[in-house]
């Protein structure tokens, strides 16, 4: 049997050229895994490929065994990979329970959708206090909480999150990172990119490091983030 | 006194039709970040076809639109998928110059059909009017503000009460997020250049009762809905509907307090004061807060 998700020589680029040069990644059932690295590496770029947003050039994506390769960001939706993006994702003018409730669109059953709501609602208390306002109400670290609450509206088998603190305060960046440490202790697959490396690989059960699109290092987020020599090139002098 | 209420009155009533087929233009471009030079030829060519319809089935202009809104709908689906799909990269530019092409084609082919004659739809109601006090008020005035009334009605509660009209919302407000939610963009695009399309087929109606029309008449008139929407900010209806009758209401009462020859510039006034102050129009949404 294969990994959970598995990218083996994945090219792709954006017209000016291949980002990702022959990229083979594996993330297991279960796992945190945090992808680190320097900017223009990629790290980006691989989350775009699983998640339909942008297509391989070369190479094979599958998940669960069964391959990604020319699916619609619907289609692979629909196979249960959510993707939170890097900048604010949740419409500005919708309330808060507007944005959540959209996390479900591809939901016909409408029961069903109450249950995760009120699950959703458990989990980020947020959603259920501030459900009238509109989502440009809130501040970037709960709006980044709400972008999850919506993304759990489908109860993904694998969540990708794409640098989830970015622009974030100290404080509410360790927020951020206790909640999506929380949902992997709940059981959830997720798949991290983190300019924060030191943040990242703290809370990652895996660590992948990537430099000029391919993975140069990967292992045990501890790992990864006690190695020397990725100290010293991504994690400051002092690792 | 009497003139300046008559003249407000009037506004109002034209101001409808004017947001009708605003509407249909900015959720165009909230939609699919284009912008369509070619509405006001869809607008005109609502008007020919109504013009056709009731000429061959001898019916009331208002009633062709059973006809011509549903056919301009699937026109419009067509036209989104065969001119405005393909456009991948720079599509705001890229638009202007595909919808350009677009205009000049129904513009030729209007002239091909049509002539380049001015004509006019025909109905009792066209020039009939009722006493309101000390004035007089066109019928065709108040049925066409009747019109837009229900139409908007219909579009707002489409997209407010719908689930269909959230992901219209959604991709309005965030294209991106909206695909990573699992919302098919390219069939919201396409139904959003359908409605578009057939708003234009209603408000061609109206503008066809009220002012004789050849094909070359969609300049003036896509120069008047563009400054509406940008008045309005871009991408939003409730700005539409507002800035389309602050154009109609400030240019009819200029016209009898000054001179008809200022109405157009006392509404250039208002346009440049507010986008001073709000560079987004009075309803639009700043960039950075899209973001």
């Amino acid at each position: 049997m294969g990994a959970f998700l598995e990218l083996v020589g994945v090219r792709a680029g954006y017209g000016g050229g291949d980002i990702l040069q022959g990229l083979d990644l594996s993330v297991e059932e279960g796992s945190l895994t945090c992808i680190v690295g320097p900017n223009g590496a990629g790290k980006s770029t691989v989350l775009r490929v699983v998640s339909g947003l942008l297509r391989p050039t070369a190479g094979t994506v599958q998940f669960r065994g069964e391959s990604l390769a020319g699916r619609s960001p619907r289609a692979i939706l629909g196979r249960g990979i959510v993707q939170v993006p890097q900048e604010r994702s949740l419409f500005p003018t919708m309330t808060v329970w507007e944005n959540v409730r959209l996390g479900a669109f591809t939901v016909h059953d409408r029961s069903l959708v109450a249950k995760r709501m009120a699950a959703v609602c458990e989990t980020f208390p947020i959603v259920a206090e501030r459900r009238h306002e509109p989502a440009a109400s809130l501040s970037g670290g709960q709006q980044k909480i709400v972008e999850f609450a919506r993304a759990l509206m489908l109860d993904p088998s694998l969540l990708i999150l794409d640098e989830p603190s970015m622009g974030l305060d100290p404080k509410t960046r360790s927020l951020v990172f206790n909640t999506v440490r929380d949902m992997n202790k709940a059981g959830r697959t997720l798949l991290l990119v983190e300019q924060n490396a030191r943040s990242g690989l703290g809370i990652a059960t895996h660590g992948v490091v990537m430099e000029t699109g391919r993975v140069r290092l990967q292992g045990p987020g501890q790992e990864v983030l006690d190695n020397p020599e990725i100290g010293r090139l991504y994690l400051g002098a002092t690792a | 006194m009497t003139l300046v209420l008559e003249a407000a009155v009037l506004g109002v009533l034209t101001g409808g039709v004017y947001a009708l087929m605003a509407s249909g233009l900015t959720l165009i471009f909230g939609v699919m970040r284009i912008i369509n030079v070619g509405h006001g030829a869809l607008v005109v060519l609502g008007a020919y076809l109504s013009f056709a319809a009731s000429r061959s089935l001898h019916i009331d202009p208002f009633l062709t639109l059973v006809i011509t809104m549903p056919v301009m709908f699937l026109l419009g689906m067509v036209l989104q998928i065969v001119f405005i799909r393909p456009l991948k990269t720079d599509r705001e530019a890229l638009s202007v110059l595909v919808t350009y092409a677009l205009a000049l084609g129904i513009e030729g082919l209007l002239g091909y059909f049509f002539t380049a004659n001015y004509t006019q739809l025909q109905a009792w109601y066209d020039t009939a009017s009722f006493p309101i006090g000390s004035f007089r008020i066109t019928y065709v005035y108040v049925f066409g503000f009747a019109l837009c009334l229900a139409i908007l009605a219909v579009m707002f509660l489409v997209l407010y009460r719908t689930t269909f009209g959230a992901s219209i919302r959604a991709t309005m407000l965030n294209r991106t997020a909206a695909q990573l939610i699992g919302i098919d963009v390219d069939r919201v695009s396409a139904v959003a250049f359908g409605i578009g399309m057939a708003t234009a087929a209603a408000g061609g109606v109206v503008f066809g009762i009220t002012t004789a029309f050849n094909p070359g008449s969609h300049y003036d008139l896509i120069s008047r809905l563009l400054t509406i929407i940008v008045l309005g900010g871009l991408g939003s209806l409730r700005g539409a509907i507002v800035a389309a009758l602050i154009m109609l209401v400030s240019e009819d009462i200029t016209a009898v307090l000054i001179s008809p020859v200022w109405a157009n510039f006392v509404f250039f006034v208002i346009l440049v004061g507010v986008l001073l102050i709000r560079p987004q129009g009075l309803y639009g949404v700043r960039v950075r807060d899209r973001l």
